[in-house]
């Protein structure tokens, strides 16, 4: 007899993500993918200053804020046709990778880790053991026997005082955790090395942005970061090393922590490797422009089709129609008012909520398609494309990550497996690996243009007419477009097709499941009053919907977060 | 208490009250003068993205919209202790609010704040919308108060502007 499991942790505040599943013989049989939140802030766009867009499409989201605000100036640049100076390109590209590099530590460490590692184990663990475990993944210099025994320590004080701080609601002792006492422990300490590393991420976005959540220093046609290397209050040379140095401090927590852990945490799982492929057509687009005119990037982007790495067809830049004309939006399950697929430029958001219907309408977000093919975006998807498009440094992680992993697991490991739950984590890190080198090349491509003379930062942009444009970012959670229609300048209409749209849509009008629904299927599902499994295979994708309010419940009691109905 | 203390506005300045931390902390700037040693920030919604803005520092005083019985408009007051007292529940993404989770984590690295002072004010309404409702606006100076008499308690002299204005929040100014 078939059983349904709802996960719907938020009932407490408005809005948020909702995951039914239904299960049969300790697999899930079928699963629905629900946005309960109306966003709809496009609409408060409307009839406001194409140059002020980019301020309040940065809070659309909290934790996105950077990568709004990126996509909406490229818009409205895309729109009006200029082209941003190199300086611009790079502070930019600077900004966005150390977003990254912060997005995913915080996505593996703080958020989903806890998927996998046992933290009341750890306590068994050997320190010593721990530490000859830790050496042999890599050279980290905190991976001491001290260091152990100082975090096991710390650990069990917390547990004894009957407290599991931020751990409080992990599922503990579940039969799916697996990983061996030295594992949990490592991790724990990660944890907190972790908290560390992610905050100098965060302080060169910082320094270049001015603030972060929600950087300071754009404009429509390029950045207000004034630069004179001999002025205190401008860009400088101080500011630049500070940069430096962070960044290199970074890149040797993730080469070293990040990207070792998540290989060897995934070698111990490797059934998961199995689980959770979904859909398997990729996108992701272009990123870190070289030029001005958006022409050459360090990353690259295009389409893979049915998991063939042979079908892959670049997106090759800012202006490219192959990313545009093929962008299209169904809101067959959709609560809106109609029943249409729609290319960004054309749609209207008019919300029609009638109830969760299972066969009808049941989110709030629209099913995007491109080519008319659902679409799996992120990590994966960067990592696939780069690897079928021979980008060197993403084909040289990928074989680090799958050496690596293959040597804890005893097995060979193979790009195929990635199609996965625990391939996206992989892919994760790999990507991570890739930037966070791009983020010291574009420090220098940087520091080499003032060198040469050139200081521009910014090119006015003209408003006539009808201006239609669109603009892209790769960001962490994948491909995030916006759509802009400026008429006499003025904004006519917005629409943003972000990451999380792409892979928590609802069905369309073909009843084809999006990738959230689609990976589900299949899942092991060994308790389903605990329904681990499905939060493993949700958070390999990063899920980032509609973080919208911020209402505390400070005296609530935990509201019940999974129904097995 | 010297410079290490932050006052913290949170919520989405896009979503009707939501919007009461970012607003207080603007109200705060145009009414007082604060000594450079205190931080002030707007966060919007950061989710566990707060945690740099917390790490590290003596003191935090947050500024919010809070779930709890009674009308629009009404404030209330919370210790760390307090906020500490119920387990957070699981989180799907980032962006479920990561107060406590920040906090615990803090804890758990030996790097939290010694005190939290969290004023927060319930909301009436929180849908995608620009601008405070009318209880909400009415209590700002209120909450803003709270946030004074804090940092009156900490050690701080707290003056009021000579150019006190009325705030003008950029997301409020007309399109």
């Amino acid at each position: 007899m078939s059983q349904r499991i709802v996960v719907d942790p938020v009932t407490r505040i408005e809005g948020h993500l909702r995951i039914d599943c239904e299960v049969d013989g300790g697999r899930v049989k079928k699963a629905w993918s629900s946005g309960q939140m109306w966003r709809g802030i496009e609409v408060i766009l409307q009839g406001r200053d194409p140059r002020e867009a980019w301020l309040f499409t940065q809070r659309f989201c909290g934790v996105c804020t950077t990568v709004h605000a990126i996509a909406s100036v490229r818009a409205v640049e895309n729109a009006v046709g200029i082209q941003v100076p190199l300086n611009a390109q790079y502070i930019r590209n600077i900004i966005l990778a150390a977003h990254a590099m912060h997005d995913h530590i915080v996505h593996f460490y703080h958020l989903s880790a806890l998927d996998w590692v046992d933290v009341v184990s750890a306590l068994q663990a050997d320190p010593a053991a721990t530490a000859n475990l830790a050496q042999s993944l890599s050279d980290w210099p905190m991976n001491s026997v001290k260091e152990m025994t100082a975090v096991k320590a710390r650990l069990a004080g917390f547990v004894e005082a009957g407290q599991l701080g931020p751990f409080a609601n992990g599922y503990w002792g579940h039969p799916a955790m697996k990983l061996p006492p030295e594992v949990n422990l490592l991790a724990v300490s990660h944890y907190l090395q972790a908290l560390d590393y992610q905050r100098k991420a965060n302080q060169v976005v910082t320094i270049l942005g001015s603030k972060t959540p929600n950087i300071q220093n754009l404009a429509v046609g390029g950045v207000a970061n004034a630069i004179n290397l001999d002025n205190e209050s401008t860009l400088n040379m101080t500011k630049l090393y500070t940069i430096k140095s962070l960044l290199d401090e970074m890149v040797a927590f993730i080469q070293q922590v990040y990207l070792p852990d998540v290989c060897a945490i995934g070698a111990l799982y490797a059934d998961w490797l199995g689980y959770g492929s979904g859909v398997t057509n990729y996108l992701a687009v272009p990123d870190l422009p070289l030029d001005s005119a958006g022409t050459k990037f360090d990353l690259p982007g295009g389409t893979i089709m049915n998991g063939d790495l042979a079908t892959a067809k670049p997106i090759t830049s800012f202006t490219d129609p192959y990313f545009s004309e093929n962008v299209t939006e169904s809101i067959a399950h959709a609560w809106y008012d109609g029943d249409w697929t729609r290319h960004p430029y054309e749609e209207d958001t008019v919300p029609k909520y009638t109830g969760f219907e299972d066969d009808g309408a049941y989110s709030w977000i629209k099913a995007p398609r491109f080519g008319d093919k659902p679409m799996q975006v992120g990590p994966l998807a960067q990592v696939l494309v780069g690897a079928a498009t021979g980008h060197e440094p993403t084909q040289r992680w990928l074989n680090f990550a799958l050496d690596t992993a293959g040597a804890v697991a005893k097995t060979k490991l193979t790009p195929a497996m990635l199609h996965s739950t625990l391939g996206r984590h992989l892919a994760r890190a790999v990507r991570t690996a890739v930037i966070c080198e791009m983020a010291q090349k574009h420090w220098q491509l940087l520091v080499e243009n003032i060198a040469s003379g050139d200081t521009a930062i910014f090119e006015p942009p003209v408003f006539q007419g009808e201006q239609v444009g669109f603009g892209f970012h790769e960001a962490p959670r994948g491909t995030l477009s916006h759509f802009v229609v400026i008429r006499d300048g003025k904004i006519a209409n917005y629409q943003a097709v972000v990451p999380s749209t792409w892979n928590a849509g609802p069905r369309d009008e073909q009843n084809r499941p999006g990738p959230y629904e689609a990976s589900l299927v299949g899942n092991p599902i060994a308790d389903p009053e605990r329904p681990l499994e499905v939060l493993r295979t949700i958070h390999s994708f990063d899920p980032c919907i509609a973080c919208a309010v911020h209402t505390l419940d400070v005296e609530g009691n935990e509201i019940a977060r999974v129904k097995a109905l | 208490m010297e410079g290490n203390v932050a006052i913290l506005g949170l919520g989405n300045v896009l979503m009707g009250d939501d919007a009461a931390g970012p607003y207080a902390i603007e109200y705060l700037c145009s009414q007082f003068d604060l000594p450079d040693t205190v931080a002030i920030e707007d966060l919007g919604t950061p989710g566990l993205d707060i945690l740099p803005h917390i790490a590290g520092r003596e003191r935090i005083i947050l500024l919010d919209t809070v779930r709890s019985d009674g009308p629009a408009g009404e404030i209330r007051l919370y210790r760390k202790d307090q906020i500490l007292a119920h387990a957070p529940s699981a989180r799907i993404g980032p962006h479920d609010p990561g107060v406590k989770e920040t906090l615990l984590s803090l804890e758990f690295a030996g790097k939290g704040p010694a005190d939290v002072l969290l004023v927060g004010v319930i909301p009436e309404r929180t849908d995608s919308t620009i601008g405070l409702s009318g209880p909400v606006r009415a209590s700002i100076p209120l909450m803003i108060q709270h946030v004074v008499d804090e940092l009156e308690t900490l050690g701080y002299h707290i003056a009021r502007r000579t150019d006190a204005r009325e705030p003008s929040p950029w997301w409020e100014r007309e399109a």
